[in-house]
């Protein structure tokens, strides 16, 4: 792959880079590029074309979810658990599969915000259709916000795939959360989402795979920053708890220190801990034992009960003129046994993952 | 560019998105028409007409373009070759009565084939032959997606989906938080995915033997063809690569097609993850025993 790589890197345009700014952002630009990323488990044991995607891709889509989540933003627009594109040879079948709109307007006053969305989503065999409200309060001071959300959102499911029948998916979202600065040097955000779904869950690509037709799902996320102005640096916590009416709880924790140093520089540990339980009707290896006609069934490992933990480091520094560039390295590893308030699930292979990113950063 | 495209932006106000919307479908047709072998003002045609001729200078894009061609037919062991367009002059995939070329038909084709003799640097190109021709098909598309993403994030676009015929590039997530859905199309059924890639940042893309294909006496011909023997590739129905860059992703796919019954091999060194469908149906992954037989 290196010598490609080295090849594609080397194509004008395909990083990101200031100095050709069409338009000039308001605010920094961020490029991201993958240099190397590895993931392993032993043996090679998977029962379903999907999983090898989603170990895949875990480590990233958590790693960047988490970086640059707002749990505010989960109540604009649909969130359809389909695809969002397809992947083909050529454009032949993929046409005219999607059409897709979704506005959001807000209002600033002086005290508060409302905000109003809708989104609809028509594929050849899916539509979706979604609304939001939301409102935001602060004091005179700034320092409390208040947030208020609601959204619904109507999924109608029609597979053209073999063996499968029409489905209707309602959801409700709720949010409250509060942003409180306690100090020039604390701020605390606490949000509470609550979500009431009813209608087709189950995996239309898994054979047998049956869940509930009703799915509620309550989460709560708080996060803390402290800075530590003498030490010039700023301690970020986060934590989030999320039940699950499938029967899974989740717990994360994170813990990062952002440490700037001298001549430009500044480094970053970070550590995660999260950690699962399996959805009631998970049922262990092999495939398909425990399944029961007409009962509730999956083999989906990723509703099974398992630990991880992902360790990491970046390094920032700062150039002239705007410029800063950064590397980072993270290594992630899950393992059943790694499961805290329980015992994990039997016959799942661990999974390790290792990525190395660098970044060039303009601000402007 | 002939086939379906679609952009999906969020994450900025409607100013931001419109006008980085227009910048990047203004860069794709440029692009498109920078290199398509069908327009007579192209770089592509004007390198092509002066095959056996004197060198064309090319600018830097164009440089990096050939500097790119010529790593993937090193990986690919001389498989994948920008010149071997003109095998579509035998194999006719629009022939209302297709018919296999004779072996002096090949042979005639494949004497104008033959990157390793094309003589390129950073600042001009020559063909060495007449009738020899370049055709960057196999890589433009991909490059366009991966440039669609970097105006786009220039232009302050946190988050984007652009599907350039079937090559997908993402980045930012979408706009609630969670990574992109993509779909993986069946090679046999075009209704519906094979399986799904969830990604925040990077790219998936697809090559298959669906695509452009001609049938003669029962069998599949595909557009994938080996620059070597010039026969059409037959091991594989379809090959979907995840990387970092749709042109990385891209040229995987087409170069594990290529490599037929080695593909496994290639792709456990290359290190990206990768799904394919055998001739017979049959999935292979990433996570599949690496060897050198197919089950």
């Amino acid at each position: 792959m290196r010598p490609l790589w080295a090849a594609a890197l080397a194509l004008p345009g395909i990083l990101p880079a200031a100095a050709v700014a069409q338009s000039v952002p308001d605010q920094g630009i961020f490029t991201l590029s993958y240099l190397d990323y590895r993931d392993w488990q032993p043996g090679a044991d998977r029962m379903t074309v999907r999983s090898p995607s989603f170990y895949v891709l875990a480590p990233f889509a958590e790693k960047w979810t988490v970086q640059g989540s707002v749990v505010y933003d989960q109540m604009s627009g649909a969130s359809p658990l389909w695809f969002n594109t397809l992947s083909g040879a050529s454009g032949e079948g993929v046409h005219d599969y999607r059409t897709a709109g979704d506005v959001k307007v807000t209002r600033y006053y002086d005290r508060y915000a409302i905000g109003i969305g809708g989104a609809y989503s028509h594929e050849r065999d899916y539509i979706s259709r979604a609304a939001s409200l939301d409102v935001r309060w602060w004091t005179a001071d700034r320092n409390t916000t208040l947030a208020f959300g609601f959204g619904g959102s109507a999924d109608y499911i029609h597979p053209t795939d073999r063996n499968l029948n029409d489905g209707n998916r309602e959801t409700y979202d709720y949010l409250i959360g509060i942003t409180q600065n306690l100090s020039p040097v604390d701020i605390v955000q606490s949000n509470v989402t609550y979500n009431d779904g009813r209608g087709y869950y189950s995996d239309p690509y898994k054979p047998l795979d049956t869940r509930p037709e009703r799915r509620r799902i309550l989460a709560w996320l708080t996060r803390y920053n402290h800075a530590f102005v003498e030490q010039n640096a700023t301690l970020r916590l986060g934590y989030r708890f999320l039940n699950d009416s499938f029967g899974g709880t989740s717990n994360a924790f994170d813990i990062a220190w952002v440490q700037t140093l001298p001549q430009g520089w500044t480094l970053t540990p970070s550590y995660r801990y999260y950690t699962q339980g399996a959805a009631d009707f998970y049922m262990n290896p092999p495939y398909p034992s425990g399944y029961v006609r007409g009962g509730y069934y999956s083999a989906d490992t990723r509703l099974a009960a398992f630990g991880a933990m992902t360790f990491g480091l970046r390094a920032d520094y700062d150039l002239t003129q705007g410029w800063s560039l950064y590397l980072s390295a993270d290594y992630y590893r899950q393992d059943p046994s790694w499961r805290a308030f329980g015992e994990g699930s039997p016959g799942i292979l661990t999974f390790s993952a290792r990525w190395f990113a660098a970044g060039v950063n303009k601000t402007f | 560019m002939g086939s379906a495209n679609e952009l999906v932006l969020g994450g900025a106000d409607d100013t931001t998105l419109t006008r980085a919307a227009t910048v990047a479908i203004d860069d794709v047709h440029r692009i498109e028409a920078k290199y398509s072998r069908y327009r007579d003002d192209s770089v592509t045609t004007h390198i092509n007409r002066a095959a056996g001729g004197d060198a064309v200078a090319v600018d830097a894009e164009t440089a990096a373009l050939l500097g790119y061609a010529d790593a993937c037919h090193r990986e690919s062991e001389g498989r994948f070759d920008i010149t071997s367009g003109v095998l579509r002059s035998v194999w006719d995939f629009r022939s209302p009565s297709p018919r296999k070329p004779t072996a002096a038909m090949l042979a005639e084709v494949l004497s104008r084939i033959g990157w390793a003799e094309v003589e390129w640097s950073a600042t001009s190109v020559r063909l060495p032959r007449a009738g020899m021709e370049l055709d960057f098909g196999g890589i433009g598309k991909e490059y366009a997606a991966d440039r669609v993403a970097t105006l786009c994030i220039e232009a302050g676009v946190k988050h984007g989906c652009v599907n350039l015929g079937g090559d997908v590039r993402v980045w930012g997530g979408r706009p609630d938080g969670a990574p992109w859905g993509i779909g993986v199309r069946h090679p046999r059924d075009e209704q519906s995915a094979l399986a799904g890639v969830d990604l925040v940042d990077g790219a998936v893309a697809t090559s298959g033997d669906y695509e452009r294909y001609v049938e003669i006496d029962g069998r599949r011909y595909c557009h994938i063809i080996d620059a070597q023997s010039g026969e059409p590739v037959s091991a594989w129905q379809s090959i979907s690569v995840i990387a970092p860059l749709a042109i990385v992703a891209g040229s995987h796919a087409t170069i594990g097609m290529l490599y037929a019954d080695r593909a496994p091999a290639f792709f456990a060194r290359s290190g990206l993850r990768w799904l394919g469908v055998d001739a017979e149906g049959g999935v292979h992954s990433a996570l599949d025993d690496d060897g050198p037989g197919l089950h």
